[in-house]
C-alpha cells in the first residue's frame, strides 16, 4: 500500500464510523454550543465591548473544542483494542497519522462552523466584512493545532490521567497559535493596540508553525510509538 | 565518593561567599538602588534554567533515537533540576519588576517566553511524576521535551511581534561584572552537583522498579 493510500484508508475509516455512530461530532457540536453560551453569560452584553472580547473567544473556543476532540483520537480504537493492531501494521505510521491530523482539523472546522455564527448572534458582533480573512485564520490556526494536539493525544493512550495531562500538555505548546490567532482576529476587528500591523504577520507565523510541526511531528512519530 | 563531597563543600561556602559579594562587596547600582542586587541571582539562575532546559532536549533526543534508558533518566534530571532553577526566576524576576517597573509582570518576549517554557516543563514533569511508570510514558515525555523546546522561538517571535521591552544588562562596574560571573560560576556548581544527584537518584529508582516487576513476574 501507497502512503497515500493508508492515508486515504485511515481517513475513510474514521470518517465512516463517525457517521454512523456521530458520537464525537455531536457532542463536541453540543459542547460548542453550550460554550457559546457560557461565554455569552460570562462576558458583558455590550456589542462594544463584545468586539474587543470577541477574538478571545473565539480562539478559546478553538483551544477547548480541539483538546476535547483530540483526546478523542484514538478513543475508539483503545475501546475495541485495535490501537495495537494499528500500530502493528506495516502501513508507514506517519500516514496514520497525517489521517488522523485531517479528521481532528475537520471536527475543529465543522465545530467552529456552528460555534461562529452562535457567538456573532449571541454576542452581536457583525463578522461579515471580515469573514474570508478570519476562515483563513481559523484554518491555519486549527491545523497548528491539530499538528501539535494529534501526536501528543496518540502518546496520552496508556498514560495515567491522560484526560488531565493532555490539555496540560497541549496548551502551553499551542499559545504561539493563540497569540497569533487572537491577535490577528484583533487587527481584522481593528481592536488591537497595534492597528498599523499587517493581519499577514500573524498568517505567516501560524503557517511558520503548521509547517514546523507537521513536519517534525510526522517525522518523529516512527520514533513515537515504539511497542 | 570523596569528589563529590569536596565539590559540595565548595559549592555550600561558595553559596555564603555570593551572599557575601551580592549584598556587601559589589557597589549600589546609582538608578535602581538595592532592587538591582537581585539581578546577580536572577540571571545566572535564568541561564542555568535554558541550561537545564537544554539537557533535557539532548537527552530527550538520544532516548528516542536509542532507547537506552540512561538518556531518559538524564533528561528527567535535567528537567527537575531546571525547574528549580525556574523557580528562582520566576520568584526574583517579579520582585525586581515590582521595584523597578512597579508592576510584578509584564508580557514582554523574555518573560513570556521564559513563562511557557516553564509551563511546558511543569507539565513534562506531572507527566513523569502522575502518568505512571512505563515505556509510553517516557515516550511522552521525551516527545514532549523534544517538540516543546522549539517552541520558545515561536513565543519569542509572537511576543515580539506585538512589542515589548526587557531591560538590557546593566554593568557599569568591573566589579558587577565579576561578580555576576562569580555567581555563575557558583551556582554552575550547584547546578552539577544536583543534577549528578537526580541522576542517581532517578537511576536507583528505575533499578529497583525494574527488580520489583522482576520479582512480580516470578511469583505469578
Amino acid at each position: 500500500m501507497s502512503y497515500l493510500h493508508t492515508v486515504r484508508t485511515v481517513l475513510a475509516k474514521d470518517l465512516r464510523t463517525e457517521l454512523r455512530s456521530k458520537e464525537t461530532l455531536a457532542t463536541l457540536l453540543l459542547f460548542g454550543g453550550v460554550l457559546t453560551f457560557i461565554l455569552a453569560f460570562g462576558l458583558s452584553n455590550d456589542p462594544k465591548m463584545n468586539r474587543r472580547i470577541m477574538p478571545g473567544a473565539i480562539w478559546l473556543a478553538v483551544l477547548f473544542t480541539g483538546t476535547l476532540g483530540v483526546g478523542r483520537t484514538f478513543a475508539r480504537e483503545a475501546e475495541d483494542g485495535a490501537f495495537a493492531a494499528l500500530v502493528l501494521s506495516p502501513a508507514p505510521r506517519s500516514a496514520i497519522l497525517l489521517a488522523k491530523i485531517i479528521v481532528n482539523l475537520m471536527m475543529t472546522l465543522i465545530v467552529m462552523a456552528l460555534v461562529l455564527p452562535l457567538m456573532t448572534m449571541l454576542l452581536r458582533v457583525d463578522l461579515t466584512d471580515v469573514l474570508g480573512p478570519l476562515i483563513l485564520q481559523l484554518i491555519l490556526g486549527s491545523v497548528g493545532f491539530a499538528v501539535i494536539g494529534t501526536p501528543l493525544a496518540v502518546m496520552a493512550v496508556g498514560a495515567r490521567f491522560a484526560e488531565v495531562l493532555l490539555p496540560m500538555v497541549i496548551f502551553p505548546l499551542v499559545v504561539p497559535v493563540l497569540i497569533a490567532g487572537v491577535k490577528g482576529t484583533g487587527v481584522l476587528l481593528g481592536v488591537t493596540a497595534s492597528v498599523t500591523e499587517e493581519p499577514t504577520v500573524w498568517l505567516q507565523m501560524m503557517l511558520a508553525f503548521d509547517v514546523f510541526y507537521g513536519t517534525g511531528g510526522l517525522l518523529l512519530f516512527e520514533r513515537m510509538v515504539s511497542e | 565518593m570523596k569528589p563529590f563531597r569536596i565539590a559540595t563543600v565548595v559549592a555550600a561556602l561558595g553559596v555564603v561567599a555570593a551572599h557575601y559579594l551580592v549584598f556587601i562587596y559589589v557597589p549600589m547600582e546609582k538608578t535602581m538602588g538595592a532592587a538591582q542586587r537581585i539581578y546577580y541571582f536572577h540571571v545566572p539562575s535564568a541561564m542555568l534554567f535554558y541550561l537545564g532546559i537544554a539537557c533535557c532536549f539532548v537527552g530527550s533526543l538520544g532516548y528516542l533515537l536509542t532507547r537506552k534508558a540512561r538518556w531518559d533518566v538524564f533528561a528527567h534530571a535535567a528537567a527537575e533540576v531546571a525547574l528549580v532553577f525556574g523557580v528562582v526566576v520566576l520568584v526574583t524576576g517579579p520582585l525586581w519588576a515590582k521595584a523597578a517597573w512597579s508592576v510584578w509582570w509584564k508580557w514582554e518576549p523574555r518573560l513570556t517566553t521564559m513563562a511557557i517554557l516553564f509551563l511546558i516543563f511543569c507539565a513534562y514533569w506531572a507527566l513523569r511524576s502522575f502518568g505512571g511508570r512505563t515505556d509510553g510514558v517516557r515516550t511522552f515525555a521525551a516527545v514532549l521535551a523534544v517538540l516543546g523546546t522549539p517552541n520558545i522561538y515561536f513565543v519569542n517571535q509572537a511576543v515580539k511581534r506585538w512589542g515589548g521591552v526587557h531591560p538590557p544588562a546593566v554593568e557599569t562596574t568591573s566589579e558587577m561584572k565579576m561578580v555576576k560571573w562569580t555567581c555563575l560560576a557558583i551556582l554552575m556548581l550547584v547546578f552539577t552537583l544536583l543534577l549528578i544527584l537526580r541522576y542517581r537518584a532517578r537511576r536507583e529508582s528505575l533499578a529497583v522498579l525494574t527488580l520489583k516487576r522482576r520479582f512480580a513476574r516470578l511469583e505469578t
